[in-house]
């Protein structure tokens, strides 16, 4: 949790004690989370609103519901009579008749879920967005009906589903056209990442539509394509293009040239693009192209929000159940699906937490063979509440209460005569004025300083590790240097070392 | 081979035994560059040779003395006889008894294709071996890494009776004590005396014989080399038998004994002629070069001729004197990828810490080197898929056997022949380039990193991941990941992990950022390109799944060594190295390491999300982690006292943490203690104490200012003070030189010191400020500058306190 940092010390000391618990009693701390959860599990909100590992104050992120629930419902009986495409399903299914248990030793079941939850294994259906989907497809089907250009921009957050949805539109629109029987839809995809040039997406555009016409050396690609859009074509090549630009913030040059002749490309009279850009900020259109409002193109916009708790929940759920056996308990997964929505609602995130908390129950069932050879209950054998507990705390805790423990201790002076330092109103200082106040506490305690040179570098050591912040300037003595962890945080770690205790408070 | 210029068909009859004889190698140094292989550089080997000696690498390193070569040529032809008994088939009952097995075993050992030579590696079963370092085979010593003739095939030894140390003379086909002299066209030999007109000394520079002189003018006629007598037969040596490719040369990779029959087989390592490449013999290679290969196969040891030399291009001129049987090697080829790459290169071209890994495998196979230890390795018929894995790996893997070559010929001459002290072993070991032998104190980051990578590679899927590890410098981070993969290799040959290709890639050695693309194409493929080409490629590798040439399914690791380097404007060069992993069928898990704890905080957001959450930090160490990596260090040396360590480790620990730093403290240490006991031979303990570890760390972490003030002129000194006083007085840090000046004459006056005036004064401010003692306000110089001193006051007082010059300073300090 990103905000963790700001948060106040009681929430340290809670997540401290989490990560502790787990370790050394984690039976137990599974034993008393669990009937808390179960007593509140008639009121989510209250889940949401008590659960000791989400703070109240990150409620304010989360978002606010989901969006057509009863309608997602629905869909989903729909398209679950899908054909299977991906042959992990395949090969599910096929052992779904043998109702084999699951077992975190068997390595072959091991596997199936950890493929299961990987990122880079698609869902046969992608829950949750099939609002947006339609709309997308929605929009595609009336250029293509009515055979005019147009422009469409979908941002979102990372990890939210934005280029899987695309990858189901293209393959629906695909789908659609052959039924109708129109021409087919030539369709071209690009990560924006893996041009080497942004100007390369008009050689590829022109690349697609004439193939093998590339020799033309006398006019660069778009001009040729400005050409080719402005003049009325002869019938047979009057075939619609669709364009999808993934990362298309990674085209926005010094004078934004490329991504307005992008967008410009289908406002030419008879252009045939039907152009769909995908990137994470929600105003590029608006931010980088302000004279395509003018010029009334200015593309439609469809946001991907990050998703709910519920909605990750669901979508793991849904990843799980093609297995034919529990691998994880309902419970466990909630936890996840909370604490990933409140911080991020990134999807990979959650599937990468579910999968750490899999390593972790791994680990400890590997652990426990030795010693007893019977058979584990089988309570034990599927990932509970301490697991995902632990693979979270892994995962979003800040780790600077234990970085500022661990560090040596003169670079634990250093902090904590930053943290005098800035105690007051004063936020910055330069390294020159630190380093005086670190010879004055040295002196105090009858330790022999370090030298300037030595003090530069612990201060370039403690920026990389994130705990000051070191600006740059010409001399190293008038670098500015600022604290970059709360001063309680400090406090509340160096308490621990008597040798510090005085001298803050 | 068809441009190998000599005919072998003359026959002599007799073979005396003994001979001096002389012979000069030069080589065609000056010769058109042609692309397709490297060209060799050496120097040229021009000296005479006095007494004809066999190359015995392992045994006498000191030459035969001079004064009786009849006798040393006796001694040595006796233990020269032995190595060839079983080629002559004189065989020894004991290799009698299997004789009719191995004939087979020989047979289908040998596919006389040569450039597939690998593919005769035994598809061994379960089978038990020991494996030894050295061997005694017919009386002569084979070691790992000894460089040997081996028979090529069963029949071309049709003249394999003779097998003549010293060849025949060209023209009177005797082979006697006379001065010979070698041409460096033919290589042919001939004596002083029978060339037309005879030569009474060997001629400085190229000499080429008459007949290869007058084939080279492309006169019509030509003169041909005089045929030998009736009944006697021109004994082919050794080394034309190499060169026309009727043998082979292989250097031994591993000995071992099959337990079930008792028969010694070696792992051969393969070298080639310049014919057997792919571009052929160039004009520039010279007529004894050799290319070592990454080649392997296992044969009988019965197939060892003897032994013969190959040597680097540096000792290769060097060793004019050593006989036939010197060859030189200078670039290693890969017969997979048909290229060429420099050895010599390829050992000093690297990182600190690279040769800190290459290290260790020499000195892990030294620790083996006395006993011969029972291991019951199995090779399980995996082996086929390790060649390719090292073909795909080739970053590392030239570097691998490069290093391991000149090693193991380098250091047993520094070693051996100096006996060290106590100290001077402990100077050497606690080098930052020496590899330690094991890593403590690492073992939980060890097994993080082991399992995250056997988890995602040991699947059939291999499912693309990542980690990100961090940590402040000198804290193992990269040692870390690198023994794991060492140790992974040794599993992959165990048979226990498939194989996988590793990419290693420092982000300070890339030219840009993008050539990451480059670097990691050519070490999937092996070729080069471009980066705007391979990230096309890489693309379609990663993203699409192609396959790029005939590489096979095999996941991919990538080492991504100061990650944040990476980091462009726009990023894009890591999200796309972050992207593949979440793609299908990437099977590519990348290991990222920097210093920086929250960069994937500050990368963009999509970034970060691709990067996961597998995060593994390496912590500074605390002074009980230092205390065991020194201690592990001297392991076996007696040099240091514990308090000395534990000083030293105690210091470290509280400024950063920084192993290497700790390293070098007690490496300084140990070296000022050395001077300490040179100076006063009388102190009994011989050991490192903590006075001079103290020494050392005031030479390290005490800053130089002191001792630059310590140093400074009379004047300067007395204008510091000046300085000190004014701020003592005012309590101002900031003062004008109109000030100063007052108070250095005030000084000066009370004190009887000329005032030197105020052009001087003014000059020896500008001074102590371009020295940065004291801070001038930029800009002209004059009366109202303001001065500032750039060190606390204290340090001055502290290094102007006991001076003796000027002891009344003290009054002001």
């Amino acid at each position: 949790m990103p905000t963790n940092a700001g948060t106040s010390l009681s929430s340290y000391k809670h997540i401290v004690a989490i990560g502790t618990t787990v370790k050394s009693e984690s039976l137990e701390s599974a034993a008393y989370e669990i009937p808390r959860k179960r007593k509140m599990r008639s009121d989510s909100a209250a889940v949401s609103g008590n659960s000791v590992s989400t703070p109240k104050k990150l409620k304010s992120h989360l978002p606010s519901s989901v969006p057509n629930p009863g309608m997602s419902e629905k869909e989903v009986v729909e398209d679950s009579n899908e054909i299977l495409r991906y042959p992990v399903n395949l090969a599910v299914s096929d052992c779904l008749g043998t109702k084999s248990k699951w077992s975190p030793r068997d390595e072959e079941q091991m596997r199936a879920v950890k493929e299961a939850l990987h990122v880079s294994k698609a869902p046969s259906t992608i829950l949750c967005r099939e609002d947006e989907q339609i709309r997308i497809f929605e929009f595609v089907k009336g250029c293509i009906d009515q055979q005019k250009a147009g422009s469409l921009y979908i941002c979102g957050c990372p990890g939210t589903g934005k280029s899987l949805s695309m990858e189901k539109v293209v393959q629906q629109v695909g789908d659609w056209s052959t039924q109708a029987g129109l021409p087919p839809v030539d369709t071209l995809s690009v990560n924006c990442t893996s041009l080497s040039k942004t100007t390369d997406i008009f050689s590829k555009i022109l690349g697609e539509i004439k193939p093998g016409k590339n020799a033309n050396t006398n006019s660069s690609p778009l001009q040729h394509l400005q050409n080719l859009f402005s003049q009325k074509q002869e019938s047979s090549s009057s075939r619609m293009m669709l364009i999808i630009a993934d990362e298309m913030d990674y085209l926005i040059t010094k004078d934004r040239g490329v991504l307005y002749d992008l967008f410009m490309l289908t406002t030419l009279p008879f252009s045939r693009c039907i152009l769909i850009g995908v990137a994470n900020a929600i105003d590029l259109a608006d931010r980088f192209l302000p004279k395509l409002k003018s010029l009334n193109c200015k593309p439609m916009v469809i946001t991907f929000r990050a998703y709910s708790k519920d909605q990750i929940l669901r979508i793991l759920q849904e990843r799980l159940r093609v297995l034919s056996y529990v691998a994880f308990q309902p419970k466990a997964l909630e936890l996840c699906a909370r604490k990933v929505a409140a911080a991020s609602g990134d999807m990979r995130k959650a599937l990468c937490v579910c999968r750490s908390a899999l390593e972790i129950l791994e680990i400890e069932t590997r652990g426990s063979t030795g010693p007893e050879s019977q058979g584990p209950t089988p309570d034990d054998s599927v990932v509970r509440m301490d697991h995902m507990a632990a693979a979270l705390s892994k995962t979003f805790k800040s780790p600077v209460v234990e970085t500022i423990q661990s560090l040596p201790q003169h670079q634990q002076i250093i902090i904590c005569a930053a943290a005098k330092a800035f105690r007051g109103s004063k936020k910055d200082a330069t390294v020159g004025e630190l380093n005086k106040l670190y010879l004055e506490i040295c002196k105090s305690w009858m330790i022999s300083p370090a030298g300037i040179t030595e003090f530069t570098n612990m201060c370039t050591v403690l920026n990389d590790q994130g705990i000051l912040k070191v600006g740059q300037a010409r001399r190293d003595k008038l670098k500015r240097v600022s604290l970059r962890v709360d001063e309680s945080d400090i406090t509340f770690a160096l308490q621990e070392i008597r040798f510090f205790r005085n001298c803050l408070l | 081979m068809a441009s190998t210029p000599r005919a072998k068909t003359f026959k002599s009859p007799t073979k005396t035994p003994s001979n001096i004889y002389r012979k000069s190698y030069l080589s065609p140094s000056s010769t058109s560059h042609t692309p397709q292989t490297p060209e060799t550089h050496t120097p040229l080997r021009r000296s005479a040779r006095h007494v004809s000696r066999k190359i015995d690498l392992g045994n006498d390193p000191i030459d035969a003395p001079g004064n009786d070569p009849i006798e040393g040529m006796n001694l040595i032809r006796k233990r020269e006889r032995a190595p060839r008994k079983p080629t002559t088939d004189v065989v020894p009952s004991k290799s009698k008894k299997t004789e009719t097995p191995k004939k087979k075993k020989k047979i289908d050992s040998f596919t006389p294709v040569s450039p597939i030579r690998s593919e005769t590696i035994k598809k061994t079963k379960k089978k038990k071996r020991v494996y030894y370092n050295k061997v005694e085979f017919d009386e002569t010593e084979f070691e790992i890494g000894d460089d040997v003739y081996v028979k090529r095939r069963e029949d071309s030894n049709s003249d394999e009776e003779e097998d003549p140390e010293i060849e025949d003379c060209q023209i009177c086909f005797k082979s006697d004590t006379n001065i010979m002299i070698e041409c460096d066209d033919c290589l042919g030999g001939f004596h002083l005396k029978c060339l037309k007109p005879p030569l009474k000394e060997v001629p400085e520079g190229d000499w080429i014989c008459q007949f290869c002189e007058v084939k080279k003018s492309g006169q019509s006629q030509t003169l041909d080399l005089p045929k030998p007598p009736e009944g006697k037969k021109l004994a082919r040596t050794m080394r034309e038998k190499l060169l026309s490719g009727d043998l082979w040369a292989a250097r031994i990779d591993k000995l071992w004994k099959e337990v079930d029959d008792g028969v010694y087989w070696i792992r051969a390592r393969w070298y080639m002629i310049p014919e057997e490449t792919v571009s052929g013999r160039q004009p520039h290679n010279l007529k004894r070069e050799l290319y070592l290969t990454n080649d392997f196969a296992d044969i009988e040891m019965e197939c060892i001729l003897r032994h013969c030399s190959v040597k680097c291009p540096k000792e290769f001129s060097k060793a004019s004197n050593d006989g036939d049987d010197v060859f030189l090697c200078e670039y290693e080829y890969d017969v997979h990828w048909r290229s060429f790459k420099r050895l010599a290169e390829l050992a000093d071209g690297d990182s600190d810490s690279d040769q800190e890994w290459n290290g260790r495998k020499e000195e892990e196979v030294d620790d083996s080197d006395e006993e011969m230890e029972l291991d019951d390795e199995v090779l399980k018929s995996k082996r086929g898929g390790l060649t390719s894995a090292r073909g795909g790996a080739n970053s590392r893997k030239g570097r691998f056997f490069g290093v391991e070559k000149v090693g193991m010929k380098l250091i047993p001459e520094h070693v051996r022949c100096h006996k060290q002290s106590e100290l001077e072993k402990a100077k050497a070991t606690l080098l930052l380039a020496t590899r330690p032998k094991s890593l403590p104190c690492r073992s939980k980051e060890m097994e993080e990193i082991t399992s995250f990578i056997k988890g995602s590679i040991s699947d059939d899927q291999c499912l693309g991941r990542c980690m990100y590890i961090h940590g402040v410098p000198g804290t193992g981070k990269t040692i870390s990941v690198l023994s794991v993969m060492k140790n992974l290799k040794a599993e992959v040959e165990e048979g226990s992990v498939s194989p996988y290709c590793f990419v290693e890639i420092n982000g300070l050695k890339l030219a840009s950022p993008e050539n990451i693309y480059s670097v990691i194409y050519e070490a999937l493929s092996g070729h080069r390109v471009g980066w705007k080409k391979a990230l096309q490629c890489l693309n379609e590798r990663f993203a699409e799944g192609k396959r790029i040439g005939k590489e096979d399914e095999k996941p991919c690791i990538l080492l991504i060594d100061e990650l944040d380097l990476l980091v462009t404007r726009n990023q894009s060069v890591l999200y796309n190295i972050l992207d593949w992993p979440t793609k299908p069928n990437s099977k590519l898990v990348v290991l990222g390491i920097a210093n920086t704890m929250d960069l994937p905080e500050k990368l963009l957001p999509r970034i970060s999300s691709r990067m996961g959450i597998q995060r593994l930090c390496f912590g500074p160490y605390n002074h009980t982690q230092l205390q065991e990596i020194i201690s592990t260090r001297l392991n076996g040396i007696d040099a240091f006292e514990k308090t000395a360590i534990e000083f030293a480790s105690r210091k470290v620990a509280a400024i950063s943490g920084d192993a290497r730093r700790a390293l070098e403290i007690c490496r300084r240490a140990a070296e000022v203690a050395d001077h300490r006991l040179n100076t006063n031979k009388s102190a009994k303990n011989q050991l490192v104490i903590m006075a001079d570890v103290e020494a050392a760390i005031q030479e390290m972490f005490q800053a130089p200012h002191i001792q630059v003030m310590k140093s400074v002129s009379k004047l300067s000194k007395i204008f510091l003070t000046a300085m000190v006083h004014e701020l003592y007085k005012t309590g101002m840090a900031e003062t004008t030189f109109d000030r100063v000046a007052t108070t250095v004459s005030s000084i000066c006056l009370t004190n009887g010191e000329a005032f030197p005036g105020w052009d001087i004064l003014l000059k020896i401010g500008c001074d102590l400020g371009e020295c940065r003692i004291i801070l001038c306000e930029p800009g002209e110089k004059h009366r109202l500058q303001k001065l500032q001193l750039n060190f606390p006051s204290d340090d001055v007082a502290f290094a102007l306190k006991d001076n003796k010059d000027l002891p009344w300073l003290a009054n002001y300090l």
